[in-house]
């Protein structure tokens, strides 16, 4: 159970629940026992579709229920008309709406799509505008940006098209509305590697100019947020990075990212008398790097590390391990 | 905020025995689909307040049992519902807490089994039953189900961990199938089922620290855990975070204190059992996994469990260790 306030029942609370409870503890159990008897006697018949769906929408996350329409499905395909397939995704939908983190009602819609009649490229076109819609009430979503995934792979495996752009220009659109957006950059970080691996970009030096300039923008809009920083701290780090520009743009990119922090973290300090904790984990990363490239820099990791024992005592002991390290 | 907080075992024990009694309550019903998990979320709890007792042995082996699903094979969540990875997981957990593996017959001992290894696809992923829902969850429970019954073999093993090792992501999380983002229980999922399979080694020391580094900054400055950036703490994640740092020996790269006061904030002091976060409705899943959490930082003189299985040390040495 999650998100449930918890009630303080009084007698007369607890007296007019119990009487609810008995009138839906009786249909329930009729209605379950019916469904699970025609379920074990495999009697498969559009009323008894009709019968599962009832019980489905009082309790969506009765799995056999939902094996027994699939069942049923399967045993009347041949004389399902294609009004049903609608009106199946309609049903599924509503139930989404109400119950958007039951993984049982998401995992029947993949299957009813898979089963729809040729299963074509525009129902899971029209999916996507679905999904699209879905991710708007609810931007971080698990359920939902994995569906879209399985959206976006059936539609590139009917078409023989990559969508990565599509999707990377989807992430930024996510971003632009909701800085910490850790989904949308996760989402960010798959297609880049994807569509470099796929010749998908034209002037890759560019891309990581602008992708560069995007980021930094992003640090100084939300300083304190970590999804920004896991995704640099990648950007950072990646070999598609690296292997773009020349060891020299490297290292200068990497020298430039580090004086913005600097400044960020200067001006956090200035405002509110405090190291910003971010700031100083990435400056560690990027002395890292540094070292890697031959830097001659003095190292201030110890320095860091020990103003973040400090700013971020609940992680004392990765610091401590850290310090150790170096 | 009351200055001493303790945890209120009693209550605890009482609420979990209460459960089986709520049959006049709707949500009883409603819960049905999950009575086998919950009995094993039960159980736990009680085994971690050594209180194992408190459930009738005989009527919950009787049960397990009536949850085996001859048909396909594995353990339905309740007799004549359908089987599948994640109740059958359930089942076997009891059976083993209770030290009667054997009450399975030979015959459904061979289905189960075989009902587990026919849900691997060919890519080494596992669906949870024949509609094809792929998720590292399931990953989980095959090889721990596998493990208990001592019946790992690496032509199962080795596509298995192929795969689990795909869902590895930038950031140092594991996610429920390659691409996916990463989530703080399907890293237990992912870290556990390597632990068990004993193959922790194909993950690099850098990765190692990637992982260490993501799963400590769950913690919130309340003290719980989150599952994701950005996200509110919830009593569950401190055992799906403290178990993963606890299986890639990081655990102390959170603070105990704090996490102990929001698990022990959770707690209805009045009826008993956890929520997921303070002043919210307590459930059974809660309140083992944050009784597990407890246990796992050595609180409460509760009794040790396995970081990787969820289920008593004491109960998972009798594993035979894998390779064979
Ligand atoms: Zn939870």
């Amino acid at each position: 159970m999650h998100g449930v306030k918890r009630r303080q029942w009084n007698q007369e609370l607890l007296e007019q629940k119990k009487l609810n409870d008995a009138k839906n503890i009786n249909n329930y159990r009729r209605l379950t026992s019916t469904i699970l008897g025609l379920k074990e006697k495999k009697e498969y018949s559009l009323d008894n579709l009709q019968k599962s769906k009832e019980l489905l929408k009082i309790n969506p996350e009765f799995n056999a229920v939902w094996n027994f329409r699939r069942d049923s499905i399967i045993a009347l395909k041949e004389q399902l008309e294609a009004k049903f397939w609608e009106e199946e995704l309609d049903f599924v939908m509503a139930e989404l709406k109400i119950y958007p983190k039951v993984y049982w009602i998401w995992g029947h819609r993949v299957w009813v799509l898979n089963n729809y009649p040729g299963s074509p490229v525009s129902i899971w076109k029209r999916e996507l505008l679905i999904v699209s819609k879905l991710l708007e009430l609810d931007a971080r979503n698990y359920h939902g940006w994995h569906y879209r995934r399985i959206v976006i792979s059936s539609i590139e495996n009917r078409t023989g098209e990559s969508m990565d752009k599509e999707e990377f220009e989807y992430s930024s659109n996510k971003i632009n509305n909701n800085i910490s957006n850790f989904s949308a950059w996760h989402q960010r970080a798959n297609m880049i590697p994807a569509m470099f691996a796929n010749n998908e970009i034209e002037d890759k030096k560019k891309f990581i100019d602008d992708e560069l300039k995007y980021i930094t923008n992003a640090m100084y809009t939300d300083a304190e947020d970590q999804s920004v920083w896991i995704y640099i701290k990648w950007f950072l780090n990646s070999d598609i990075v690296s292997n773009t520009y020349t060891t020299e743009e490297y290292v200068k990119m990497i020298d430039d990212v580090k004086q913005n922090i600097l400044i960020i973290n200067q001006d956090d300090l200035d405002f509110s008398g405090k190291e910003n904790a971010w700031c100083l984990k990435m400056l560690i990363v990027i002395e890292e790097i540094s070292k890697r490239f031959g830097s001659q820099e003095e190292c201030r990791t110890q320095e860091y590390v020990k103003k973040l024992i400090e700013i971020d005592p609940l992680r004392k002991n990765r610091y401590l391990h850290l310090r150790n390290k170096t | 905020m009351p200055s001493e907080l303790k945890l209120h075992k009693e209550k605890h024990i009482q609420y979990i025995d209460s459960l089986d009694k709520k049959q006049s309550d709707f949500e009883y019903w409603l819960s049905e689909h999950l009575r086998l998990n919950g009995v094993y979320w039960g159980l736990t709890a009680l085994s971690l307040l050594n209180a194992k007792d408190t459930f009738k042995r005989e009527d919950v082996i009787k049960f397990v049992l009536s949850c085996f699903d001859d048909q396909y094979g594995g353990f339905a969540p309740f007799p004549k519902h359908d089987g599948h990875l994640l109740s059958t997981l359930s089942g076997l957990q009891i059976l083993a807490t209770y030290n009667s593996l054997d009450a399975l017959t030979v015959i459904r001992r061979e289905k189960c089994i075989k009902f587990i290894k026919g849900n691997q696809l060919p890519d080494g992923s596992f669906q949870g039953d024949r509609f094809g829902e792929v998720d590292t969850r399931f990953s989980y429970n095959a090889l721990s189900s596998l493990s208990i019954l001592g019946e790992l073999s690496s032509d199962v093993v080795d596509p298995a961990v192929d795969f689990i090792l795909k869902c590895y992501n930038f950031d140092g999380g594991f996610g429920s199938c390659p691409g996916a983002e990463s989530h703080s229980a399907q890293v237990f999922t992912c870290l556990g089922a390597l632990a068990i399979v004993n193959k922790l080694d194909r993950l690099s020391d850098h990765q190692i620290e990637e992982i260490g580094w993501w799963l400590c900054e769950r913690q919130l400055p309340e003290g719980g855990l989150n599952g994701r950036p950005s996200k509110l703490p919830d009593v569950c994640y401190s055992w799906w975070v403290l178990s993963s740092l606890a299986v890639i020996k990081k655990l102390d790269w959170i603070n105990y204190e704090k996490l102990r006061n929001f698990i022990l904030q959770s707690q209805d002091e009045v009826k008993g059992g956890i929520s997921d976060r303070p002043d919210n409705e307590v459930d059974v899943f809660h309140t083992v996994f944050g009784l597990a959490g407890l246990s796992l930082m050595g609180f409460d003189d509760l009794v040790p469990i396995d970081p990787a299985y969820c289920m008593p040390c004491s109960v998972t040495k009798e594993f035979k260790v894998y390779p064979y």
